[in-house]
């Protein structure tokens, strides 16, 4: 089979943050020194290696990127200060835009100009919207907020969500499908039999809501934070998603209320950590910082923080316009974020983690499955 | 040659390789240089170069069309390269091609004496005067002796070459005894010839020689006068023990209570406070170590118990240290190195797991008339009773590996420690895999190496060899010594292979690198000559002038200058020699080529151009 090099793939990823991979001489430091490197998935100096020599195709069917946490060992100890930490995660960002079915994510990713017109323009058609569907169609009036004749109803926004999420949701669905290709449909060398997909299947759901393997690194806090962002972002989806009407309710839902402020705390918490850490370039996780990742960040900030204030407005002090513009306010800024960095850019890693590590098992299983009759080991040969 | 002082004149500085066009100020020297160059009234502009990418000729020659220039000037590190190029632009700009000169300098770490031999090489290219005639200095006598500093292979080498000229040398070394690092090996790559046979033959001839001072135990601390009549102020340390009345009996050494770790032994092994450092040591005489000898450490209030066993009566112990001082014509510097300390690099877990062991501690190990007798063997605990502690400790009895790894580069080639190569690690490695084969034919031996630097005559044949032996070499320097269910286990990854590779083992060493001896800072600026980047000594040209440095009479030999190997070191301290008997046999000192400003060059140039000019 021939192997097609494109030369300019290293400067490529340039624009994706990683800029010393040139500096590599593969001595093979950091793949020992990584916590998750192991066969068949030895990386980082393979990446490293893929990024020298050209190897599109290779790299764009890498899994290792994805089992990669970035806790920065391998950058601390590499004799050339070659990053292939970072590398690594810019190899992820270079993934998400190879998988996705749009192109929409190259484009963000190479300009964060052009990721921040997106998200402006979204939420001024978020906010044009909302305002001309609450005057005419909900109840005409920004002075009530929830009950009858509020000027968003809770119903029509939670159909409105139930859309957004579904739109989101194919999207991603048929980025995963192309990662699927890409990584393990094409690939002759790996053939995974039916059954395997099925019974292994589980392996996705454990792996998303968990994130287990994160566990690995030496440090447990940053597998705490993230895990910590997770739970807080699927309870407050859950809440969105099911229980939009009983949360805008006037005899405040004290059960859902309560996991809403949990919830709350959580994601400020946790976005704010993550945000002073890259101030403070406090770790080699949050050395360096690509523009997307502030872009993503701040987005979250604000969506907190405008989600507590127009919770505030409305259920303590009365203030039922104020309540109203902040909440359209609020909107303004979850429904971009949701729709670009979902899809397009960094929050997509919640579907392509969990299933980097699922085919990462089936490649496992199968390669093992080919080796195994013909007699040769599997397993290192180790004195 | 025409020489009109109103030709307008353009000098290019050339940045060195790598270097960016400064925004502001820039590298250390550069401003020096350039401000110097632009108020030379012949020079009409003076314009800064990245070495890459070559300047386009059509570029260039609207510039020296533009300034009307009638002769260039290139200033930088290797300025010939760019020299086509202005040559085709001074013909497209209907100048002379023929007047594209040259000022080679380095600016190294931007001291002064660098810059001003940069100015100075700028002015007589400004001038168009040759940079050697401009810096011919007076000639003057020359003090027929010789210092050497340092009694390695390099010292020994060179002190043999001049005295056997029938010139006079006085041979500082700091230790108790002459020989170095290579006093230490059992064999020498890639001949395997008994290191021992080579150089202690060398050593006694030293020792013996009519022609020169031997001083042991001793530091130069300060050096006075001009190239050709150096005074230098040699410290000699108290030995304690008079060689010319010792016999190395041992009586002594039997009754020291005092017990440390042997240096030369690379502490594997201990001595006492009275010791002789090998039995090959030159001078052969013991001597007393003050800074463990219970006697001298308490003022005289106890022990004592060596004098009194000694039947010559050798042993002072009160004598105190002296200061002498020594005139001589020229000075070589051969201090040699230090062994990286491996445990800067904690992950191979020196110190850590006893059964790490440097390159030096395998050295010994290994060394036939080592503490083992050359049986290469684990360590053991064993309880230390006096010192109730248990400690690890090489039994010449010793259950031996059946494993052993070697790890190379170690600080070596890493930015985090020493960027550099030093040379000899891979090298010496591939000796330490044989002498693991030939004495341990059933153990496995390991080799985890980064590339395989087989630089010199026969040493990729060397590096075949081993292959050959049974030595599995694996691309890929491993990255860490970790423990697994009690045994050592080396992970690295083999990269030729494509699998990750955690080998089980019983022992493993550490390749380190060279670096410069202590106290090489301290040297420097007493004999006024420079370092480069890394701490080794500057040589004064890298390609024409490898000897020599910054400071007339003054030169360097071995790795003080750079990491070598043994027949380098050897080869540069015979090259050593023969500048020092130039000067001496003509009687005059000539090779200055420091030592003169900037502004003393510049009026010589000047002289000389007008000359040139009225021929
Ligand atoms: C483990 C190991 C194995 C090696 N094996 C080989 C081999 O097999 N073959 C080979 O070709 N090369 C080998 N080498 C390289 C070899 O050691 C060097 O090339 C050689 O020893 C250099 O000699 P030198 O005289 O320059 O330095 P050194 O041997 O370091 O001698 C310098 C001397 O100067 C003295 N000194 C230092 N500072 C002062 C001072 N301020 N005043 C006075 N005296 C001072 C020191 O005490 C020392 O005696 C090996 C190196 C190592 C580390
Ligand atoms: S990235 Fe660094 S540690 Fe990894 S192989 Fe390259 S040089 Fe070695
Ligand atoms: S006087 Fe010093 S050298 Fe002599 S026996 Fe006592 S400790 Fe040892």
């Amino acid at each position: 089979m021939a192997v097609r090099a494109n030369p300019r793939l290293i400067d490529e990823l340039e624009l994706y943050g990683a800029e010393d991979v040139q500096k590599c001489y593969h001595c093979g430091n950091c793949s020992a020194v990584c916590p998750f490197s192991r066969e068949p998935f030895l990386f980082p100096r393979k990446s490293m290696r893929y990024l020298q020599m050209g190897l599109e195709e290779r790299l764009a069917g890498t899994l290792e990127p994805w089992l990669c946490y970035y806790c920065g060992e391998c950058s601390e100890q590499c004799p050339r200060e070659a990053e292939p930490g970072e590398t690594m995660m810019s190899i992820r960002r270079w993934l998400t835009a190879q998988y996705d079915v749009t192109g929409l994510s190259k484009l963000f990713y190479r300009s964060w100009r052009a990721e921040l017109a997106a998200v402006l323009l979204v939420a001024l058609l978020t906010g044009a919207g909302f305002l001309l569907f609450g005057l005419k169609y909900g109840g005409g009036s920004l002075g009530v907020y929830a009950g009858p004749g509020a000027f968003l109803p809770a119903s029509s926004v939670h159909v409105f969500d139930w859309i957004l999420g579904g739109t989101l949701a194919a999207l991603l669905a048929a980025n995963c499908a192309r990662m699927w290709w890409l990584t393990t449909g094409r690939d002759r060398r790996v053939r995974v039999p039916l059954l395997d997909y099925v019974t292994r299947a589980f392996l996705v759901p454990l792996h998303f809501v968990t994130q287990k393997r994160y566990r690995e690194c030496e440090s447990k806090r940053p597998w705490a934070v993230h895990f910590a962002l997770v739970a807080s972002y699927l309870t407050m989806l859950v809440l969105i998603m099911l229980f939009l009407e009983s949360l805008h309710a006037a005899p405040a839902n004290r059960l859902a209320h309560a996991f809403g402020y949990l919830a709350t705390a959580g994601l400020l918490g946790t976005t704010l950590y993550a945000l002073r850490g890259r101030w403070r370039r406090a770790t080699p996780l949050h050395r360096h910082s690509h523009e997307t990742d502030w872009v993503f960040l701040v987005l979250l900030v604000y969506v907190a923080a405008t989600g507590i204030l127009q919770h505030a407005l409305y259920r303590w002090f009365g203030l039922d316009t104020a309540a109203n513009v902040v909440y359209i306010a609020h909107l303004m800024g979850a429904v971009p974020m949701l729709a670009v960095e979902v899809p397009f850019s960094k929050w997509s890693h919640l579907a392509y983690r969990p299933l980097a590590m699922y085919f990462a098992d089936l490649h496992e299983r199968a390669l093992a499955r080919a080796a195994s009759p013909a007699g040769a080991q599997s397993v290192p040969a180790a004195a | 040659m025409s020489v009109a002082a109103s030709q307008r004149v353009g000098v290019f500085l050339i940045l060195d390789d790598g270097e960016r066009p400064p925004a502001r100020g820039g590298p250390p020297g550069l401003d020096l240089i350039r401000s110097y160059s632009s108020q030379l009234p012949e020079v009409v502009r003076v314009s800064t170069l990245p070495a890459t990418p070559r300047p386009d000729p059509l570029a260039l020659a609207s510039a020296i069309r533009r300034d009307t220039l009638e002769a260039v000037v290139l200033a930088g590190a290797n300025p010939g390269a760019l020299k086509p190029a202005f040559t085709r632009a001074m013909d497209l700009a209907g100048a002379d091609p023929a007047r594209v000169r040259l000022a080679r300098f380095r600016r190294g770490d931007g001291s002064d004496r660098a810059t001003e031999a940069a100015q100075a090489a700028v002015a007589c290219a400004v001038l168009g005067v040759p940079y050697h005639l401009a810096t011919i200095r007076e000639t003057r006598a020359v003090h027929a002796g010789t210092l050497v500093i340092g009694g390695g292979v390099a010292g020994i080498q060179a002190a043999l070459e001049i005295a056997d000229a029938g010139q006079r040398v006085v041979l500082v070394e700091k230790t108790g005894t002459l020989g170095g690092h290579m006093a230490m090996f059992d064999k020498t790559f890639p001949t395997l010839d008994c290191a021992a046979c080579i150089l202690t033959p060398k050593m006694v001839a030293v020792g013996q020689h009519e022609m020169i001072e031997v001083m042991t135990l001793s530091e130069v601390i300060g050096v006075d006068g001009t190239p050709g009549n150096y005074r230098v102020e040699i410290r000699n340390r108290a030995r304690r023990v008079d060689p010319a009345a010792c016999v190395a009996c041992h009586a002594c050494m039997e009754v020291c209570p005092t017990i440390v770790p042997s240096e030369f032994d690379a502490g594997i092994a201990t001595r006492k406070a009275i010791f002789m450092p090998f039995p090959q040591a030159v001078p052969n005489a013991y001597l007393i170590d003050a800074a463990s000898c219970v006697y001298v450490q308490t003022e005289g209030q106890r022990c004592g118990a060596c004098v009194k066993k000694c039947a010559k009566q050798a042993i002072d112990l009160d004598a105190e240290d002296e200061v002498v001082l020594r005139d001589v014509g020229n000075i070589i510097v051969a201090t040699g190195y230090e062994p990286f300390p491996a445990e800067q690099v904690e992950r191979y877990g020196f110190r850590r797991y006893p059964n790490v062991l440097t390159a030096l501690e395998f050295e010994r190990l290994t060394n036939a008339s080592g503490p083992t007798g050359g049986r290469i063997v684990m360590k053991t605990k064993r309880f230390n009773k006096r010192r109730k502690v248990e400690e690890w400790v090489c039994d010449p009895e010793g259950p031996q590996p059946a494993s052993v790894a070697i790890i190379h580069c170690v600080g070596s080639r890493d930015r985090n420690h020493n960027p550099y190569c030093s040379r000899v690690c891979c090298m010496y490695s591939l000796k330490f895999a044989h002498l693991v084969r030939e004495k341990l034919p059933d153990a496995r031996c390991y080799e985890f190496y980064i590339d395989m630097r087989a630089f010199g005559k026969g040493y990729e044949e060397f590096f075949e060899r081993i292959k050959e032996e049974g030595v599995a070499v694996v691309r890929g320097r491993s990255a860490k010594v970790i423990e697994k269910d009690g045994r050592m286990v080396v992970r690295g990854e083999d990269i030729l292979g494509d699998r990750m590779l955690e080998y089980p083992v019983d022992m493993v060493l550490l390749s380190v690198g060279l670096q410069p001896s202590p106290g090489s800072a301290d040297l420097a600026a007493l004999l006024g000559i420079g370092r480069d980047e890394h701490g080794f000594f500057r040589e004064l040209e890298y390609n024409a002038d490898p000897t020599g440095t910054e400071r007339g009479g003054i030169f360097v030999a071995g790795v003080c200058q750079g990491p070598k190997d043994i027949p380098d070191t050897v080869a540069q301290a015979a090259a050593v020699a023969a500048r020092a008997l130039r000067s001496v046999v003509s009687g005059i000192e000539r090779d200055s080529s420091g030592g003169l400003t900037a502004a003393q060059v510049e009026s010589r140039a000047r002289e000389l151009a007008t000359q040139l000019a009225a021929l």
